[in-house]
């Protein structure tokens, strides 16, 4: 009898160890991001207060007399800004993705193919100049909307690749099925491919909400901040606004005590702003009809 | 499976139509109960941004007036820097700059040909930067002149020992310990007024560095913002830096005396300051008072201005003349009643002259043709 080279109990062992490999190699990936929000959330923690989700931040002179201070406008400033870019990225995101993959021969791809990576890899603060140009100069103020378009142009190209390879992922004979029964192309796409795809697009674009909740550099010449709400609500879109990641920002380099509390407290709100937001798509996602 | 994708988003919208009203409603309804209708109609948001250095004395301005206002008038005043707040300006992005270095003839000039009228430059505070350090054992008061910071900043004085700093502190015991050169890496006012004053008290450094916002600095190692200078000072012992004097005393950082063109050793402090300013003003108000010849003034010190045009209607961010009004209405408002604030923020005082000269601007001030400072002004008893 020929002894096998290696025992079942050997390959066991070989098992467990590479998939103890595995587990490390996540843990390490975990471990920077549970550290992050720990230390966010001790350091910004005592600043969180009734007042921080009620009351405007006003001058740095309440904060440190102990005055009722807080970010709600810088809260309810970003919710507005980032669903402006959310609604103007999402239509054109999602058409390039769609051009990009059902229309693979059309002769403008491999050129929309090149912009939208060069958009992707572009620094997210030239996206601010861009959206600084094209609509704070003209309407001559900084505004709630340029800063949406801002991180719309971040968004744009991230949703175009993710529609992309989502759609490329639903197999071609769904396609032809389609056709086969005398569906226009495009009814095609509307009424299979895409609500096939559904959960592969929302991640998605909920990826790219994300990363676009975190930017404050496109932010800084758009949005620009604001210490109060403005005084009519249309303010909010076509007035400066405040946003988290900026104020968060602004916050960190100034010379206040509290006003540092303050930051790692808007960091914890943010924080949870984007995991909420994950939180969500998750729900929506779940449930598999297909 | 259409239909729950539609969901999917009009869940997303929804809930961002909710966010949008529920914030506007929040406003909205808080200034119900004490707002009459006509007052609604005329609320007005002001904006302005600029230097970083009197953004603590003006969003507190911003507070009181808020409330003088009966939330009517609200000041939105972002620190983007001096030149950021001089570029905004030019661009025409917001109603009013704030500035610790004032314009240049150039850009005067350019604003002239543009607009048909001049830019203002009017003094709001003033604006101090003292020397701080952070040698082992010595705290505040290490007694500098003018020669010995050039030295120090020219690398020709490099150890704290050195015999012409102990000259000046006969009865401080200084270590021998090397010195850092601490300067901002970015565009400051405060730069302006440190290189401004060693440009007038140093032949050498004039013609070899000059001054601006950013100079070429012979040495030394790079901070971003008073913040990044405090912290190289503060964490590198024998370390020299610069930073105003209201953030130094925030942070308890050790700051030295200056001795004067009148040979008087000044301690930095808000009336040595404003004392500083005490001397003829031009026109314009665009002058540098380093090196002040007052005798009790403090030689490191400068102005914040206020970045106003003649001609309101030219500025793109000013749409109407209620806003026109109410900017030039907070204008005198900031150097009248709104001085009362400084002391307590840590700020020096505004000049009687300053004051003066800044009267005669804001009767110049107009709204396609119609003279509102002056207006505004005689509404005030003010002439």
């Amino acid at each position: 009898m020929i002894k096998p080279k290696k025992t079942l109990k050997q390959r066991n062992i070989k098992d467990r160890f590479m998939v103890s490999l595995l587990v490390l190699s996540t843990v390490v990936v975990l471990v920077p991001l549970l550290i992050i929000i720990a230390y966010v959330i001790i350091n910004g923690v005592s600043a969180l207060n009734w007042e921080f989700f009620t009351e405007e931040l006003g001058s740095p002179s309440r904060a440190m007399q102990g005055r009722p201070t807080g970010l709600i406008h810088t809260m309810i400033g970003t919710a507005v800004v980032d669903f402006l870019a959310l609604i103007i990225s999402i239509p054109v995101g999602l058409g390039a993705g769609i051009m990009l993959s059902e229309y693979p021969d059309h002769k403008l791809n491999p050129y929309l193919r090149i912009i939208n990576d060069t958009l992707n890899g572009m620094p997210a603060i030239l996206k601010g100049l861009l959206a600084f140009a094209l609509i704070v100069k003209p309407m001559g103020t900084f505004s709630g909307l340029s800063g949406g378009f801002a991180l719309a142009f971040v968004m744009i190209p991230i949703i175009a690749r993710s529609t992309e390879s989502a759609l490329m992922s639903i197999p071609w004979t769904i396609r032809e099925a389609g056709l086969a029964i005398g569906l226009p192309r495009w009814r095609v796409v509307m009424s299979t491919i895409v609500p096939a795809a559904k959960t592969g697009l929302v991640t998605g674009f909920l990826i790219a909400f994300a990363r676009a909740a975190g930017e404050a550099a496109p932010l800084m010449f758009t949005s620009f901040g604001n210490n109060y709400f403005p005084r009519h609500w249309t303010g909010m879109i076509f007035g400066p606004v405040d946003t988290l990641p900026q104020r968060l920002y602004s916050l960190a380099i100034s010379p206040y005590k509290e006003w540092h509390a303050m930051g790692w407290a808007a960091g914890i709100v943010l924080l949870f702003f984007v995991i909420a937001i994950f939180f969500t798509a998750r729900l929506l996602t779940r449930k598999k009809v297909y | 499976m259409k239909i729950n994708f539609i969901k999917t988003f009009s869940l997303i919208l929804v809930t961002g139509m909710i966010l949008l009203t529920a914030g506007c409603g929040e406003g909205r309804e808080k200034d119900d109960s004490d707002d009459t209708k006509k007052e609604r109609k005329s609320r007005v948001d002001l904006l302005g941004a600029g230097a970083s250095f009197p953004a603590p004395l003006i969003t507190a301005m911003a507070d009181e007036y808020r409330d003088v206002t009966r939330n009517r008038v609200v000041v939105n005043y972002q620190s983007i820097g001096s030149g950021g707040g001089i570029r905004q300006f030019v661009e025409q992005t917001i109603m009013f700059g704030m500035t610790e270095a004032f314009l240049s003839d150039e850009i005067m000039a350019d604003i002239e040909s543009q607009t048909g009228g001049r830019a203002f430059n009017m003094p709001i505070t003033l604006a101090d930067v003292v020397a701080t350090y952070n040698v082992p054992g010595v705290d505040k008061g290490i007694v500098f002149d003018a020669d010995v910071l050039v030295d120090i900043y020219m690398e020709r004085i490099t150890n704290w020992n050195d015999p012409k700093i102990e000259k000046l502190n006969p009865d401080k015991d200084l270590p021998s310990l090397p010195i850092t050169v601490v300067h901002r890496s970015d565009g400051s006012g405060t730069t302006n007024i440190w290189t401004s004053y060693f440009s007038r008290v140093s032949d050498e450094w004039k013609a070899k560095i000059g001054y601006g916002t950013s100079v070429n600095w012979p040495t030394g190692v790079g901070g971003n913002g008073n913040e990044g200078v405090a912290g190289a000072v503060m964490n590198t012992p024998g370390a020299i830096g610069y930073n105003s004097l209201t953030y130094a005393l925030l942070n308890d950082m050790s700051f030295g005396y200056v001795k004067n063109s009148s040979g008087n050793i000044i301690e930095p402090s808000y009336a040595a300051t404003t004392e500083a300013a005490n001397i003829d003003l031009p026109e314009d108000t665009r002058v540098l008072f380093t090196n002040t010849p007052a005798e009790k003034g403090y030689p490191i010190a400068g102005f914040a201005w206020m970045l106003v045009y003649e001609n309101l209607e030219q500025n793109n961010a000013i749409n109407n003349r209620t806003e026109a009004k109410e900017l030039v209405e907070f204008l005198i408002w900031s150097i009248t009643d709104g001085q009362e604030l400084s002391e307590e923020l840590g700020f020096a005082r505004l000049p009687e002259a300053a004051v003066e000269r800044n009267y005669e601007m804001i009767k110049q001030v107009k709204w396609r043709g119609e003279e509102i400072g002056k207006e505004l002004l005689k509404k005030k008893n003010i002439s």
